[in-house]
């Protein structure tokens, strides 16, 4: 596992809650709130080891809701489902392009609340939903699409700054070190 | 490929997951202040940039506009002074006819001014994080108001903060009294909330209702969680269905949480 990453990663999932929170402006004007977990749970398991989503998707959770009235980790079935899909079939999903990356980030921006709302009937919760939910879903679709397109450099950014990159190829050995994404561009 | 981690790690998130699903009240509310406070540090430095940009501010006022400003201000203050002395001889005397007629004393209430530290993060709940918690005396069910208006009650609190559920959310339902009429219901979401934040429903209602569009809410007082009196909107409308028992009518809350920076909590 990548301990740096990992914690680098957890600390944006801290931050980035924290900021959709306190940012009032998305609420006053689109009236939704900005979910940035699945854009980032999105974009982690397309690089990151399965401990590593394990570990975002039970301290996201987690900490999500000490700021909610939702249900202690709510998300954490959700954003872990998410994760171990993407993750198992992130050499079969094309993320390199623009277009495709903020395709995926949508994707799981519709599913998540989806399967959030799911969970919270199953537990016999009332939460306020109507016909104006339909316009936040969909908000929300296209935040988490554009958010996938931020959080996909920040976090290759870190990948390279936090952990230790691996060194050219020996001198004795005829091995070519071939970078994956090079085939995909 | 091992699928040896995939296993462990799926576990541990089913295990867990179930934990949470399972877990008391008590329990869930004590493990939200225990992942609630790695958002301290954030708060904290919310809480000193909050404070030095109204510090930079109020520096940045002129002198003259400061000198007016509290030229007014103590005019103003020897008004309010008079009617404190006038109301403190009224609630003296309250208080005497009271002891008279055996009633229990009535509450006093000491407003705090909180300011707004956060909003819930989903769409699908109303609650607000304040910067008022434990520490400052605050408790489950504090009422929390705002320029005259209640906005609801403190749902949970955590040392220096607490979450506050606003008037609409399904949590928050409270009773609530007609001034016209005196009947009474309880105020809870309806389904424009989402999209209005100051749309509610009064429901419970009796059928034979004589409220109208027009008419005025406040806090009932039953339950003695909240002070009798305080102004929680208007009605829009009442529904009728013949054949019902109850009916309910549509509310327009007198505050608009969603454009408040500042609350005023009701210690007791």
């Amino acid at each position: 596992m990548k301990a740096f990453l990992t914690l680098t990663i957890l600390l944006v999932a801290l931050i980035t809650t924290y900021a959709a929170s306190v940012w009032n402006l998305p609420k006053q004007t689109l009236g939704t709130q900005l979910d940035p977990l699945p854009a980032l749970m999105l974009v982690v398991a397309l690089r990151a080891p399965i401990a590593t989503i394990a570990l975002l998707a039970i301290f996201a959770s987690l900490t999500q809701s000490a700021l909610s009235s939702n249900p202690l980790g709510l998300s954490l079935l959700p954003l872990y489902a998410l994760g171990f899909t993407v993750h198992i079939n992130s050499h079969n999903l094309s993320h390199y392009r623009t277009g495709s990356r903020f395709a995926l980030g949508a994707a799981a921006g519709a599913i998540i609340p989806l399967m959030s709302l799911a969970l919270l009937f199953l537990i016999n919760k009332e939460p306020l939903i109507g016909w104006f939910s339909l316009w936040q879903w969909a908000a929300g679709i296209l935040s988490s699409g554009l958010m996938a397109l931020i959080f996909s450099p920040l976090i290759g950014w870190l990948d390279k700054s936090v952990e230790e990159q691996p060194l050219a190829a020996p001198f004795d050995t005829t091995t070519r070190i071939i970078r994956y994404h090079r085939f995909h561009e | 490929m091992s699928n040896r981690p995939y296993l462990i790690a799926t576990v541990a998130v089913a295990l867990l997951a179930l934990i949470c699903f399972t877990l008391s009240p008590e329990g869930s509310a004590q493990a939200k202040r225990v992942f609630g406070s790695f958002y301290t540090p954030l708060f904290s430095a919310q809480k000193t940039a909050q404070t030095t940009s109204d510090y930079l501010a109020n520096q940045a006022i002129p002198h003259k506009t400061l000198l007016k400003e509290n030229t007014e201000l103590k005019r103003q203050n020897e008004i309010l002074e008079l009617k404190l002395r006038e109301l403190s001889n009224l609630s003296r005397e309250n208080r005497i006819l009271r002891q008279q007629l055996k009633m229990q004393p009535k509450l006093e209430w000491n407003p705090r001014l909180s300011r707004i530290v956060g909003r819930d993060p989903s769409n699908w709940w109303r609650s607000i994080q304040i910067d008022l918690g434990s520490s400052d005396g605050v408790t489950i069910d504090t009422p929390v108001m705002a320029n005259g208006g209640l906005i609801g009650r403190v749902q949970e609190t955590y040392l220096h903060r607490s979450r506050v559920a606003l008037l609409g959310d399904p949590i928050c339902r409270i009773s609530a009294t007609i001034a016209e009429t005196k009947e009474s219901g309880i105020l809870s979401s309806s389904g424009g909330t989402i999209f209005d934040p100051t749309l509610a429903e009064l429901l419970y209602l009796p059928a034979n209702t004589k409220a109208r569009a027009g008419d005025k809410i406040y806090t009932s007082g039953f339950g003695e969680v909240f002070p009798r009196g305080i102004h929680i909107g208007k009605i829009l409308a009442v529904e009728t269905t013949s054949g019902e028992l109850t009916t309910k009518a549509s509310v327009k809350l007198a505050i608009n949480p969603s454009l408040l920076n500042e609350v005023w909590v009701l210690m007791p």
